[in-house]
């Protein structure tokens, strides 16, 4: 067995298992540091999270490092939200995340690796708010 | 306001400087190199330090929740990442409505380079109030 087919072995192991739940507080502070970032003005952001800031908030993707052993960097394929309820400051909001796919696809430029994550955000009252898919692409 | 397909949203033009990129950064929690260091980001093959997805993700946010204010709620957003962006160089977020079903709205969304290629698509439907 190639190191190749081990890595992408191993990371389909992980498949549909939770990772670990990650709590954290929506923080008024945190919100205006995030939407300076972007550069976007709107007032509703005092209280109200945009509609990115869930990453901010817990990692949307699981720390995988045996998907380094494949090529040598990360690209971001895409983000998919999905919403239900608005975050609000003050939320306390756990993140649940877990591997959904593995594959690998050749192409004429070689071969890359996608992992597609999954992230449930759930608020203190344990209500699902959010739902998060990602595609982390290795090449 | 009664919507119809193919309905633009107001475009939004963005600047982003790599003082940006390192704000955005912090503020996200994501310290890959490829973001903020040109010669790590040259070592990975890329031509410089390039734009986060999920910023250009936010500046697309952005464009939609500006268009939308108060007058309904996002139900879902998703963008796919078909380029690299790098800093200094404006990058456009446009839009259009795509379908109109009673209270639900979709629309497209995209982000162009200075090249008019579209390095970002993607859509949103949202819940209009009734």
């Amino acid at each position: 067995m190639n190191t190749t087919t081990s890595v992408i072995d191993r990371l389909r192991a992980r498949i549909g298992h939770d990772g670990p739940p990650v709590e954290a507080v929506v923080e008024a502070g945190h919100l205006m540091r995030f939407v300076e970032a972007i550069g976007d003005p709107n007032p509703r952001w005092a209280q109200e999270a945009p509609p990115t800031f869930l990453v901010a908030l817990a990692p949307a993707s699981m720390h995988l490092a045996e998907a380094e052993e494949y090529g040598k960097g990360w690209l971001n394929g895409g983000n998919r939200f999905e919403y239900f309820e608005p975050v609000k400051v003050g939320d306390r909001i756990t993140a649940t995340g877990r591997v959904a796919d593995v594959y690998e696809k050749t192409g004429s430029s070689g071969s890359l690796l996608f992992i597609i994550f999954e992230t449930e955000y759930v608020n203190q009252h344990g209500r699902t708010v959010a739902r998060l898919r990602g595609t982390a692409i290795r090449r | 306001m009664t919507m119809k397909v193919g309905d633009e949203i107001p475009e939004l033009v963005k600047h982003p400087t790599t003082r940006q990129l390192v704000q955005y950064a912090g503020a996200q929690g994501d310290f890959y190199e490829i973001h903020y260091d040109q010669a790590y980001a040259q070592s990975v093959g890329l031509p410089g330090v390039i734009l986060h997805g999920l910023l250009k993700a936010g500046f697309l946010g952005q464009l939609v929740t500006d268009w939308l204010g108060d007058r309904g709620t996002l139900k879902t957003f998703e963008v796919s990442y078909r380029g690299i962006d790098q800093p200094g160089r404006p990058y456009a977020c446009r839009g259009r409505v795509t379908k109109v079903d009673g209270d639900q709205v979709e629309l497209e969304v995209w982000g162009e380079d200075s090249a008019g290629n579209r390095t970002t698509v993607g859509a949103a439907t949202v819940g209009m109030k009734g």
